[in-house]
């Protein structure tokens, strides 16, 4: 089955090119040829998400190919899929077709480049999950910028070109950093770019491996972004057409967050414990402050663009808090924003495409002239704050209560300030539904709002059914991720234990606290060496 | 099967939220009742077997679970239900009471169009299966899922009418303000979960059970502090989020702004059911409590606060519904100091009893509202007695039962309240009983006096506008339900007769019967029996007096008496009425200096420190450094030939200068 994975990643392309070959003239082939290609990458993908082995003996990567490429350089093919890679993959793959469909008639200019950009762009972000060479992941990574870079600059809105240049110099200096890491690493590890045979072998000093972390860290930090290097998304976002800012906020983002799990932190441990405390703090920081900066914005894809700051402030809090819960609960917040930020995206999108602006005060009082609309956007939103029933309360939930039970410095007091994030994300949000669908309709430009087609039903039917799901039965989803998240702890445990062995008076600092009652010491107790019962 | 109960209901919304508005609204009607009938039916056998002290404890399937890597279960959520004589009292409460508001609604929403109305049913029976996951589940998780559950369908309920900006505002305030509530919930949790490793009652009951809470917790989440000080944090961050879902001060300033939904939600929800999630939640994790006085302290106090607060404002507002609002928070307070003295039973009873008389109340308000074409501001009203003889008869009963006057039951829950605060005892604060006691009674003074004219304003005297002139009665099928409620406000008295010898096992039989519950909570603070006749006499006194006065003054002869309080001190009257201007000193405190944060922070750093002097900043230093060298770079070879000789020269010159100067 191994080849499965490279038909998957490698299909859209195909399908890109044969679009290429394609007239331009005929816009609806090319919009078949999208869906049909999208399609068909989702159905195979399904191929891997059955195929995968969770059990703990599995192997580590599995679907594994791995060829020399530059062999003169130890660049290979090697491409291969842990269980949060799959994940991610998954949610490209799903997303795509309904982003297809979401352009069908929002895209008119220049239909045949936009279908190919979207289907490179798609390759590209399959391969960069998928990738497990480092220079193969730079390629992908970096080729992601260029259909995306397009896809703002030629078919955003009017102030595109200043968010697509900040977008693209943003993301690239920062990933120029990681490039001359890898290098480096390259010369460390006994030449060789394979990820596995780089984490087995990787020998560097802790000044060194603190360089190196903080160079990957940086690149990972501004996609995800993390507060301060957030502030080329709100542009970027609200320049793009809706595809672009669905895939972006949906998939993009998430090879930040997917970089920290797979590279910064297995590679580099001790330079991450040494580091999570500044990136939690910023976490923390990014909650409270993306949602506060969501609730002053007048137009509606920025406020969005800042709740995704906040939501992958959660991510990140969940990933350095190196808990089970924390790691899981952060793979599945994730796929969270990967869901119902999408479908916001793609809600506003539609509004757009009716209405042809973003401003809040536009809107008002929708919700009886567009009820399906309404509904959609209202479950939606429930999703994104984090209601119980929805998905988004699993991975809050897990982040917050691993991050409580960490053993990160003050942890409880980062959890306790995220939390706070809970209450903001409903601020904003509901201020959101009630100015656009509540009060009285004024604007006369409404009046005629045409509701949900059923081309838009079938788009966000998917998406609202994957809200419920994720919601009550995420089990399905969480257990992929396991052995993933476990071999990270232990990997971590380890490091732990090295820097214990060096330093005798360090606390542990990784893995969940045990509960008091495991702990607690009776008031009348005998002296302290009986009762020392080994529960530690 | 106990996710039947919570099902049925479900089922409902789901149906009539798919295909209500082509059914037609009978049928709407008809599907909602009837699940509701139902899960009334399931939930009265379940009590049965709860009654008979078989407590029914479904395990159900995992929810999420994360383990370690040594197998360790670190999060482990199931879909538990359990039915104890606690969460069975309550099923009964949510399902009968609701059935009756859901027929009463049949006909009080019949104005709305086909759409609205299914989708009022479908709010309704969501709501019902909220609730009844919110009191069924077996785990804090469980709960904190129907808690924010019944959140939202009140939001979705008091915003029903969101054509109407003000309505729509209401329901994002009732929402908010709840979430800073479910905050502290979520604190609580984790801080629980960080003690036993588990949320589940029954697993957290038998841990914890014969801890000492000078124990010292050794490592973890709460290393260096007792077991006390841990429980301590834990149950005030659940306090926190029963402050919002009970509206207790300082979260009730949304409560009353809720009566912006129909009528028949202030009832089921913002008075029955949904408002005293927070007493059943304490009650329900009474054992912790009992571990934790300096908590309890702060539920007696801040329910005694409540109580006598709400009670004040409501002496002076003038909207029908706004009356019974306050006085449903001053109610829930009473409610707090049963719980937070350790009176558990008198806690739940008055829940249960309130939840008769209140929804007796707010439907005949709707019944009256009904009547005066939507008009709730009771001096319009007057002489309706006459016009609407079922809901004045309703009325009057529930009113009776809410003041405490002698067999009714409201006398016998709050009074049960009240002297088990009395003679209760607080190691952290010795007094917070007695002065619970004082701020109760005087609570209780008001009560009387602002139901009684409440009472006598709406039905007594003579009508006082055309409306209140041509008013007629409702339907029964809005009566019958008032009626069953009016006979329940009076029999539930049973529940609460004092423990006199002369009733031989009647005498608080409600006290026994959830005894099982609570043994752990009264075992731990060691409370005994205690039976004396003053503090009875006392509360009847008060509340005939009381009573009595409000009477006097709206109908007797002390007429003019309130005119010329109004007259004399103007401004106290204008404060009161204005609520204390609680939401306004909150828009200043809190909501301004928060937009004015949010904003400022926006353009100093977002826009002006990160935007401006990095990202924009740096990149046009670069050009502003290069268009410095663009300007001798500009290909002009007299000009780089007019630099060359220039330089050349200085350089001549340096090197001559200093050659000659040696």
């Amino acid at each position: 089955m191994s080849t499965l994975l490279t038909i998957v990643i490698f299909l859209p392309l195909a399908g890109a090119l044969l679009s290429a070959f394609l007239p331009a003239g005929e816009p609806g082939q090319h919009r078949a040829i999208a869906l049909t290609v999208s399609l068909i990458t989702f159905f195979l993908s399904l191929g891997l998400w059955f195929g995968f082995d969770a059990s703990p003996a599995a192997a580590e990567f599995q679907f594994e190919t791995k060829v020399p490429w530059i062999a003169s350089l130890g660049i290979g093919f090697h491409i291969g899929l842990d269980g949060v890679a799959l994940l991610l993959l998954m949610l490209t793959t799903a997303l795509t077709p309904l982003v297809v469909l979401s352009t069908w008639n929002a895209v008119q200019d220049r239909v045949k480049e936009f279908m190919i950009a979207l289907l490179v762009l798609e390759m590209a972000m399959i391969g960069t999950f998928s990738a497990l060479d480092l220079i193969l992941f730079y390629v992908f990574w970096e080729a992601l910028l260029i259909p995306m870079y397009l896809l703002i600059g030629v078919w955003g809105s009017a102030n595109r070109i200043y968010a697509t240049v900040k977008f693209f110099v943003y993301t690239f200096a920062a990933s120029v950093l990681m490039l001359i890491a890898i290098i480096y690493v390259f010369f460390q590890a006994g030449g060789t770019f394979d990820y596995v045979a780089v984490r087995q072998s990787l020998n560097v000093g802790a000044t060194a491996q603190s360089w190196l972390f903080l160079a990957f860290a940086v690149a990972f930090a501004v996609k995800v972004p993390m507060f301060p290097l957030h502030t080329w998304l709100p542009d970027a976002h609200t320049e793009a057409p809706t595809a672009g800012s669905v895939l972006l906020a949906a998939v993009l983002l998430k090879m930040g967050t997917f970089g920290f799990f797979r590279y910064a932190m297995p590679l580099f441990p001790e330079a991450a414990l040494q580091w999570r405390g500044v990136i939690a703090v910023l976490a923390v920081i990014g909650i409270i402050y993306g949602a506060l900066m969501s609730f002053v914005q007048t137009d509606m894809k920025r406020l969005v663009a800042y709740s995704s700051v906040s939501h992958l402030g959660f991510v990140m809090l969940g990933l350095m808090a190196i808990t089970a819960e924390g790691l899981t609960g952060g793979v599945y917040q994730m796929l969270n924003h990967g869901v119902s930020t999408g479908a916001l995206f793609l809600l506003v999108g539609m509004l757009y495409e009716r209405r042809h602006t973003r401003l809040i005060v536009e809107y008002g009082g929708l919700a009886k002239r567009v009820p399906a609309l309404a509904f959609t956007f209202v479950v939606v939103t429930l999703s994104s704050i984090g209601l119980p029933g929805t998905n988004g309360f699993v991975g809050e939930f897990l982040i917050l209560s691993g991050t409580w039970l960490g053993r990160i410095g003050h942890a409880q007091p980062l959890a306790f300030v995220a939390t706070i994030g809970v209450i903001l994300g409903a601020v904003y949000m509901l201020w959101l539904v009630e100015k656009l669908f509540f009060g009285p309709l004024t604007k006369d430009e409404n009046r005629t709002m045409p509701d949900m087609s059923w081309r838009e039903i079938a788009i966000m039917a998917p998406l609202l059914v994957l809200i419920v799901v994720m919601g009550l039965f995420p089990q399905p989803f969480l257990t992929p991720a396991k052995p993933a998240v476990d071999r990270l702890v232990g990997r971590f445990e380890q490091a732990d234990a090295r820097l214990r062995a060096a330093d005798p008076s360090r606390q542990p600092s990784v893995g969940t606290v045990q509960p008091a009652f495991a702990v607690l010491r009776p008031v009348a107790a005998p002296p302290p060496a009986e009762t020392h019962n080994g529960t530690h | 099967m106990l996710w039947a109960i919570i099902l049925l209901p479900l089922a409902g919304a789901a149906l009539n939220g798919a295909v209500g508005r082509r059914l037609g609204k009978a049928n709407v009607a008809l599907i909602a009742i009837a699940l509701m009938v139902g899960s009334f039916v399931l939930s009265l056998i379940a009590f049965a077997w709860a009654a008979k002290g078989v407590n029914l404890h479904f395990p159900g399937d995992t929810w999420f679970r994360i383990e370690g890597p040594d197998g360790r279960a670190l999060v482990a959520i199931r879909w538990g239900l359990l039915v104890d004589r606690l969460s069975g009292t309550l099923a009964l409460v949510i399902t009968g009471v609701g059935s009756l508001i859901h027929v009463y609604s049949a006909s009080y929403m019949e104005h709305e169009d086909d759409f609205g109305y299914a989708r009022f049913f479908t709010y309704l029976n969501l709501f019902v299966a909220a609730m009844l996951t919110l009191v069924l589940g077996d785990s804090m998780v469980l709960t904190f899922v129907g808690w924010e559950g019944v959140g939202l369908c009140s939001y979705l309920l008091i915003g029903f009418w969101y054509k109407d900006p003000p309505k729509a505002y209401a329901g994002r305030k009732a929402f908010v303000t709840n979430r800073i509530g479910d905050f502290g919930f979520l604190i609580g949790v984790f801080a629980i979960l960080s003690i036993f490793g588990t949320s589940e009652y029954g697993r957290v009951a038998s841990i914890v059970n014969g801890a000492s809470p000078a124990s010292l917790i050794e490592g973890g989440a709460f290393a260096g502090w007792t077991l006390g000080a841990a429980l301590t944090f834990a149950t005030i961050g659940l306090f926190v989020g029963c402050c919002g879902k009970s509206a207790q001060i300082p979260l009730y300033v949304w409560l009353p702004d809720a009566m912006a939904g129909p009528t028949p939600v202030s009832a089921l929800i913002h008075a029955a059911t949904m408002v005293t999630a927070g007493v059943y939640l304490v009650a329900r994790t009474s054992f912790l409590f009992a571990l934790a006085p300096a908590s309890m302290a702060i539920v007696t106090f801040v329910g005694a606060l409540t109580a006598v607060v709400s009670a004040a404002i409501a002496f002076a507002q003038t909207d029908i519904k706004k009356v019974l609002a306050y006085s449903t928070v001053s109610q829930l307070g009473f409610m707090f100091i049963g719980v937070g003295s350790g009176a558990y039973f008198a806690g739940v009873l008055h829940l249960v009893t309130h939840a008769f008389f209140k929804a007796c109340l707010f439907l005949g308000a709707g019944s009256v509202m009904h009547g005066m074409g939507d008009d709730t501001d009771i001096r319009n009203m007057g002489g309706l007695a006459k016009k609407m003889p079922d809901t004045a008869k309703t009325f009057g009963i529930a009113t009776l039962a809410i003041t405490g006057i002698v067999p009714l039951s409201g006398f016998f829950s709050k009074d049960a309240i009240l002297a088990g605060a009395l003679f209760s005892h607080n190691s952290w604060w010795p007094n917070v009983g007695k002065v619970a006691y004082v701020m109760g009674t005087l609570a209780a003074a008001g009560t009387a006096f602002y139901m009684v004219r409440v009472y006598a304003l709406t039905f007594a005297g003579k009508p006082r506008t055309a409306a209140a002139e041509h008013a007629h009665e409702s339907s029964p099928v809005m009566t019958v339900p008032l009626w069953i409620l009016a006979i329940l406000s009076i029999v539930a008295l049973v529940l609460g007769l004092p423990a006199f010898p002369a009733l031989g096992h009647w005498g608080e039989v409600f006290a026994h019967f959830t005894h099982p519950v609570f043994a752990q909570a009264i075992e731990t603070l060691g409370i005994e029996e205690h039976v004396a006749l003053w503090p009875f006499l006392v509360a009847w006194a008060v509340a005939v007096v009381f009573g009595g006065l409000s009477w006097a003054m709206y109908v007797g002869g002390l007429r003019g008496f309130p005119a010329r309080f109004t007259t004399t001190f103007p401004g106290l009257a204008r404060f009161t009425e204005d609520k204390f201007r609680v939401d306004e000193l909150y828009d200043v405190m809190v909501l301004r200096p928060f937009r004015g944060l949010a904003y400022t922070l926006w353009r100093v750093i977002d826009r002006f420190i990160i935007e401006g002097i990095f990202v924009n900043g740096i990149p046009r230093t670069i050009a502003w450094i290069s268009g410095v060298f663009r300007y001798f770079q500009n290909g002009d070879l007299q000009r780089y030939a007019a630099v060359i000789a220039a330089a050349a020269a200085v350089l001549l010159w340096t090197l001559m200068a200093g050659g000659l100067g040696r």
